[in-house]
């Protein structure tokens, strides 16, 4: 018999996915209506990755560990930290809503369509299915576990909605304090816009506001390894008059670092981490021990 | 919504037993073998900087797990390009991943994934094989120095270092390389299986020296020869096709370069598949080590 045909407890299905999910990794988990994507344009909604999509599953984790931020060469968060693990686990959810459910899914592609526009916006989904809130920063944050990576999966399966935080991981106690003192947030502190970094705003009334953010400068500096830096390094080389400096510059470290970052070797693709090193939200998971046991 | 983790527990760690916690985790997430080196293992053997502690500060441990590359059924294949696309599947990596988590989540310690990758020229920040060695999981070889574990012989690894203060496993007491049957070998012929497949004197990458007592007295490794035939469809075989194109002044010439089998396939091994960077096992196909392993139906 189709599993399809038989009578679905939606309540039961979302149990069993969450499970599954946190089971295979994730830290959290989150249900949004597939109409409810109204902020997104037209064209990148669930209903244009999935006709008759019903719900789009999110899941997050993946974050660098304690011990990652605790590394005091930068170069090891250069190489350890990645998405991936949320996407392959996402697939692994649309397989049993299709084989158990037998009702449709597709995992959001987690690469870009044409002009660096996402299938669907990962950091919208996150929010409307309350995994987290934008943040000055710019990543969705969790109250609890920060920053994270996301993965989601658009189905035709009809699950309960989990609903957007009613209120935001960001600005944490921390940075209003801060603010109020200084005026400006951990973060905007360490990347001032103003002074040749990437962010900035105001908090009024507790909450975030008149947020700036200098893409292209962020991209710049967090891309260095990656499908940005081929281009770069390419454009370059496809510049040089010199053919012998052509062929030294392929050879060369960053680009060889390059092409393992960007193929076979799942490792970092954002290597500027300031922002969110310096952010409160998650602070208390970074706190392990250290000493040998008494 | 979120998973709480595990509380932190009230009494102190019985570190015989998380030993086994951990190295029972190791095996769970799909590593064939694990064993734990002490931190300051690490000072008689590298400069500063690239010591455990280097990484993680007040690291204690290194836990370090190996994991199987080609499956028996691969290194009986007929086809040798079937090798080149199929020899590792990234299991050692997969199980580090969860064990740091698992060690951060469950004890409350510090744990990363040791980073085992160049950052510049061929100079990683931590080395696996050392690793290997100090976890007592195997030695080096007369094979391109390659670290083969007893039971086994090649494999992956990778490393876990972390603040937990775990015992250290003892490094072996008896080499794995030379195996007795090379030993003999070498009486006879002046050569191991492996040099013999690729003797450094007619063009091959490997040379050495058996002592009296049955041990590596000497080893040769070329390592740019064999670099330059072991590596032909990962990523240092796109920077040959694409150092070629860029140098390349006839345009007829660099379009059918691009359009090459040889190009097709550095591509495609770069991207979506992911192959194996390493194409000539030709040493480890001779090696008597973890051929056992190797037997099936």
């Amino acid at each position: 018999m189709n599993p399809a045909k038989r009578s679905l407890d939606a309540a039961a299905w979302k149990d069993k996915l969450k499970t599954t999910a946190i089971g295979g990794g994730a830290l959290v988990f989150g249900v949004a209506d597939a109409d409810s994507f109204e902020a997104a344009p037209e064209g990148y909604r669930p209903k244009e990755i999935l006709p008759s999509a019903r719900s789009v599953v999110v899941i997050g984790g993946a974050k660098p560990r304690a011990g990652d931020w605790r590394s005091p060469n930068y170069q090891h968060m250069e190489l350890s930290s990645t998405n991936d693990r949320m996407t392959a686990l996402c697939m692994r959810l649309a397989h049993t809503i299709e084989r158990e459910a037998g009702y449709y899914a597709v995992v959001v592609p987690p690469g870009v369509d044409e002009g660096q526009r996402p299938f669907l916006s990962l950091s919208l989904a996150a929010e409307l299915a309350g995994c987290g809130s934008a943040s000055l920063a710019g990543p969705v944050l969790h109250p609890e576990h920060g920053f994270m990576y996301f993965a989601a999966l658009v189905t035709t399966l009809p699950l309960s909605p989990d609903q957007p935080l009613t209120d935001p991981a960001c600005p944490a106690p921390e940075c209003i304090a801060m603010y109020e003192e200084q005026g400006r947030t951990p973060c905007i502190a360490v990347c001032p816009i103003g002074d040749g970094g990437c962010l900035g705003g105001s908090i009024e009334d507790g909450r975030w506001t008149g947020r700036q953010y200098d893409r292209g400068r962020c991209m710049a500096r967090v891309y260095n390894y990656w499908g940005p830096a081929f281009q770069k390094v390419m454009a370059e080389v496809l510049q040089e008059p010199d053919k012998e400096r052509r062929r030294m510059m392929i050879h060369s470290s960053l680009f060889t670092r390059t092409l393992w970052s960007m193929t076979y070797a799942n490792i970092s693709q954002g290597q500027c981490f300031e922002c969110i090193r310096v952010c409160p939200v998650d602070e208390k998971t970074r706190h392990l021990k250290q000493e040998p046991e008494p | 919504m979120a998973q709480t983790p595990s509380s932190q527990p009230e009494k102190p760690l019985d570190l015989l037993r998380v030993a086994e916690e951990v190295k029972s985790a190791a095996l769970g997430y799909g590593a064939d073998v694990v064993g734990i080196a002490r931190a300051e293992a690490w000072e008689k053997y590298v400069p500063e900087g690239y010591r455990p502690y280097d990484l993680l500060p007040e690291a204690r441990s290194v836990v370090v797990v190996g994991a199987r590359g080609p499956t028996a059924g691969a290194w009986r294949s007929p086809n040798p390009r079937v090798m080149e696309v199929v020899g590792l599947d990234f299991a050692n990596d997969r199980a580090i991943a969860a064990l740091a988590g698992f060690i951060e989540r469950e004890y409350r310690h510090y744990a990363i994934q040791a980073p085992g990758l160049s950052v510049a020229g061929h100079q990683p920040p931590f080395s696996y094989m050392l690793a290997a060695v100090l976890a007592g999981l195997g030695t080096r070889s007369f094979a391109a120095n390659i670290v083969l574990n007893p039971r086994y012989g090649l494999l992956y690894y990778s490393a876990c270092i972390t603040t937990l203060d775990l015992p250290g496993d003892p490094q072996l007491e008896q080499d794995v390389c030379p195996h007795p049957m090379c030993v003999q070998t070498y009486k006879h012929l002046g050569r191991t299986p492996c040099i013999a497949a690729c003797p450094a004197d007619e063009g091959g990458c490997l040379d050495g020296t058996i002592d009296g007592n049955g041990r590596i007295d000497s080893v040769y490794y070329d390592r740019e020869r064999c670099t330059s035939r072991a590596m032909n469809f990962g990523p240092v075989a796109f920077q040959k096709v694409l150092a070629d194109l860029v140098s390349e002044e006839d345009p007829t010439a660099r379009e059918s370069k691009l359009h090459s089998d040889f190009s097709a396939r550095a591509i495609s091994g770069v991207s979506f598949y992911k192959e194996s960077v390493a194409q000539c096992f030709e040493c480890m196909r001779v090696c008597p080590i973890g051929r056992q392993e190797r037997k099936l139906k």
